[in-house]
């Protein structure tokens, strides 16, 4: 716990000298409108640099809906998304080049092998690396040396994920923006991704990711928005060293999301929602 | 353009790695060589026969002894097509029109099946020549290779992540085409050896260069509309089950349902009929073996008072040899009308079936092809033509002789002694009148102008799909 604290100040050390508190993803009262059903209503929240914000929701919500609006694929029926200040519509091409995506199942080619994938998707992405820096991120995200020639066809969904992360760690963007990145996952594989998360927003990443796992997102998240029919109807905040309080998300999250299946633990009596 | 690039070098890398689509492509190569082979030696054997008969014809007919010349025109004489270089890959019309004609004084034969060996084809096996498997299977192996270009992609959910990489979707299919357009250039590998091989039988590279080029726009055609139905469908299973239907469509089903609306709409008189109106006009014409027919009675009559003299006998020629010549002339005429009649008939078919070729582009590279080769209907109907200007040309020389070289009273009293037989018999160096037949494939620029038309048809069917194409790259999204 003090190893915890004393890296965390360290941290904040860092973001300071890193230039934090730069916006890197704004959405500014976003409406999106799908097969002309209201999608999203009035979102408005933001990213900083070295941050991991978690849109906390149901299914239906509008959490990839959010994250897609981001890279261009949906664009504001009123509102606007920017991407470091930049507003996405007027260069959707720029805000790619500036996110990395991690969809939900990871999206690789099952006909190649984990190096070829990073290869071929880095090269669509004109990112330069060398075989060396491949196999540097594959151990940091802990795949098998012995799995990296085997074809994707042959990976349990957890290896795969742990392929995608180093691509979207090889890809080096400022922004990451992740599609329920723990899903399916063994226990220790979530932790492991956990740890992954927050060491890249230590060093400054902005992070973005969507998901309806509420423990995971207390653990890694700085800010945590609470997505409800597309509408944001609250924000939790970690206070300090402490992570956001899982109770009180959890008691919102049910009150609000109506999803009780999801809940393991009953909710706390003290929500600490700072803003409903 | 590295991105492009980059999306058909791993789009090779998938096809190597799936066995389906290899093992298709092996097989249409086999098939597309073998297939070649046997035509190839088909076709030489049949050019070595005929350019030997023809020899062996032409001799024959100079050695004859002499005679008397209205026995030559009934001896006759062969005329045999020797086939177009390019028959060894498109053998077109080849295979259902006849190549050797028999020449006759009074008649004109229709070209016969000359080919003994056909007689072992009860199958109609040997038919299978490299432009149809071109025609036929390589659009088939295209889609089996491209239907899940796009659709792959998308079924696995990774548009998203490879359109969030900076991609378009039209680089994208662009990387896709570009694979495909590399592959469409290895199944054409066997079209140009092929037409190597007829280089070297005396055609053309720029013959060769369209025909490449026109199949080159035919199977791109049939790539650009495979990867489009990959681009907008929403399943791999509906994007291969419509390409399929698609296939089975315009290259078997339409084809043919233009053949029979081509025959109804422009029926041709088949040879019984035609044979049947030729006698009744012939009757009219007189008979050319009979200088008393009164057909000839105006001849005889402007004759005498031409020379002044009262009777045949002292006319300066020999006045059934002016008949015969004279009633050849009349015969001939109406003959050629006939002809020419069954030829417009036949071509007025075959614009009817190349009017089709709007709704499916197989028709229109089956033209094209035909046309580039020399295997088409112009070609067959150049033959004719030159046979029976031939024919004409050697039965008058003929006729010539017969007036001039054979005395009138001798010719009518040939029968009555065997000295008047010997004086009616001219020498044999008057059949040297026969000229010497070889069948050349019309010059490339008579052949581009013939396939013009289907050709404008198969490139606009291309670059309607093309905007098609390029459209649905613009449109891709996850």
């Amino acid at each position: 716990m003090f190893g915890c604290n004393l890296e965390h100040r360290a941290t904040s050390v860092s973001q300071l000298l890193l230039g934090f508190n730069v916006l890197m993803l704004q959405a500014d009262s976003l409406h999106v409108v799908r097969s002309n059903k209201a999608v999203l209503n009035d979102i408005s929240f933001t990213v900083q640099r070295g941050e991991v914000y978690a849109l906390l929701g149901g299914n239906g919500a509008g959490k990839s809906t959010t994250l897609l609006s981001f890279l261009g694929f949906l664009l504001p029926s009123q509102g606007r998304v920017l991407v470091k200040d930049k507003d996405v519509g007027a260069d959707v091409m720029a805000a790619r080049r500036a996110i990395s995506y991690l969809p939900e199942s990871a999206s690789l080619y099952e006909h190649l092998n984990a190096i070829e994938n990073l290869q071929y998707f880095l090269g669509l992405a004109g990112v330069d690396v060398t075989l060396g820096d491949m196999d540097t991120v594959l151990d940091r995200v802990s795949l098998a040396p012995d799995a990296r020639k085997r074809n994707l066809r042959d990976y349990s969904k957890g290896m795969r994920q742990k392929v995608a992360i180093a691509l979207a760690m090889l890809r080096n963007s400022d922004i990451l923006l992740l599609d329920e990145p723990t899903s399916g996952l063994d226990p220790n594989a979530i932790d492991e991704l956990h740890r992954i998360i927050r060491g890249l927003a230590d060093a400054g990443k902005a992070i973005l990711m969507v998901t309806h796992d509420v423990y995971g997102a207390c653990q890694v998240a700085d800010r945590i928005g609470l997505l409800h029919s597309g509408n944001l109807v609250g924000e939790f905040v970690a206070q300090g060293d402490d992570r956001i309080d899982t109770n009180a998300v959890h008691t919102a999250f049910a009150s609000k999301a109506n999803s009780s299946s999801l809940l393991s633990n009953p909710p706390s009596s003290n929500p600490q929602l700072s803003k409903v | 353009m590295n991105q492009i690039l980059g999306v058909a070098a791993d789009e090779w890398r998938y096809w190597r790695r799936s066995h389906l689509a290899l093992g298709g492509a092996i097989v249409f190569l086999i098939l597309v060589i073998s297939t070649s082979l046997l035509n190839m030696l088909r076709i030489d054997a049949e050019t070595h026969a005929r350019s030997q008969n023809q020899t062996q014809a032409e001799d024959t007919f100079r050695a004859q002894p002499d005679r008397h010349p209205h026995r030559m025109v009934h001896y006759g004489h062969y005329v045999f097509r020797a086939p177009a270089p390019l028959a060894i890959f498109d053998p077109g019309l080849d295979f259902v029109t006849g190549q050797s004609i028999f020449l006759e004084g009074h008649r004109q034969n229709t070209a016969m099946f000359a080919e003994s060996s056909s007689s072992a084809d009860f199958g109609g096996l040997s038919y299978l020549s490299p432009a149809l498997i071109y025609q036929l299977f390589a659009p088939l192996i295209i889609i089996l290779l491209a239907h899940g270009a796009i659709v792959r992609e998308r079924e696995a959910g990774m548009l998203v992540s490879l359109l969030s990489l900076g991609l378009t979707g039209s680089r994208l299919l662009l990387g896709k085409g570009l694979a495909l357009l590399s592959f469409i250039v290895i199944l054409l590998l066997p079209l140009v050896l092929t037409c190597l091989f007829a280089v070297a039988r005396g055609e053309t590279f720029s013959a060769v260069l369209s025909l490449f080029g026109a199949y080159l726009a035919y199977l791109l055609l049939w790539g650009v509309i495979a990867l489009w139905f990959a681009a907008i469908v929403h399943k791999r299973g509906t994007a291969l089950a419509a390409l399929t239907g698609l296939w089975f469509v315009m290259t078997l089903i339409l084809p043919s349902v233009a053949v029979n609306i081509a025959s109804n709409k422009a029926p041709v008189a088949g040879k019984i009929e035609t044979d049947l109106a030729l006698l009744a006009e012939q009757r009219g014409l007189g008979d050319g073996h009979n200088a008393n027919d009164p057909a000839f009675a105006q001849l005889r009559a402007e004759l005498l008072a031409k020379y002044g003299v009262q009777r045949l006998e002292d006319l300066p020629m020999n006045f059934r040899g002016l008949v015969a010549t004279s009633a050849e002339e009349k015969l001939t005429t109406v003959l050629n009308e006939y002809a020419e009649k069954r030829m417009a008939g036949e071509v007025h078919q075959e614009q009817i079936l190349i009017n089709h070729a709007w709704l499916t582009p197989s028709l229109a590279i089956s033209f094209v092809s035909r046309s580039l080769a020399g295997t088409d209907l112009a070609h067959y109907h150049r033959f004719q033509k030159e046979a029976e200007a031939l024919r004409f040309s050697f039965v008058q020389g003929l006729n010539r002789a017969h007036a001039e070289k054979v005395s009138y009273e001798d010719d009518i009293n040939r029968n009555k002694s065997e000295a008047s037989w010997q004086r009616v018999r001219v020498s044999a160096a008057n059949w040297q009148v026969l000229g010497a037949y070889q069948f050349q494939t019309a010059s490339l620029s008579d052949r581009i102008s013939t396939s013009l038309f289907s050709l404008r048809i198969l490139l606009i069917w291309l670059l309607a799909f093309l905007c098609l194409f390029l459209w649905s790259g613009w449109r891709i999204k996850p």
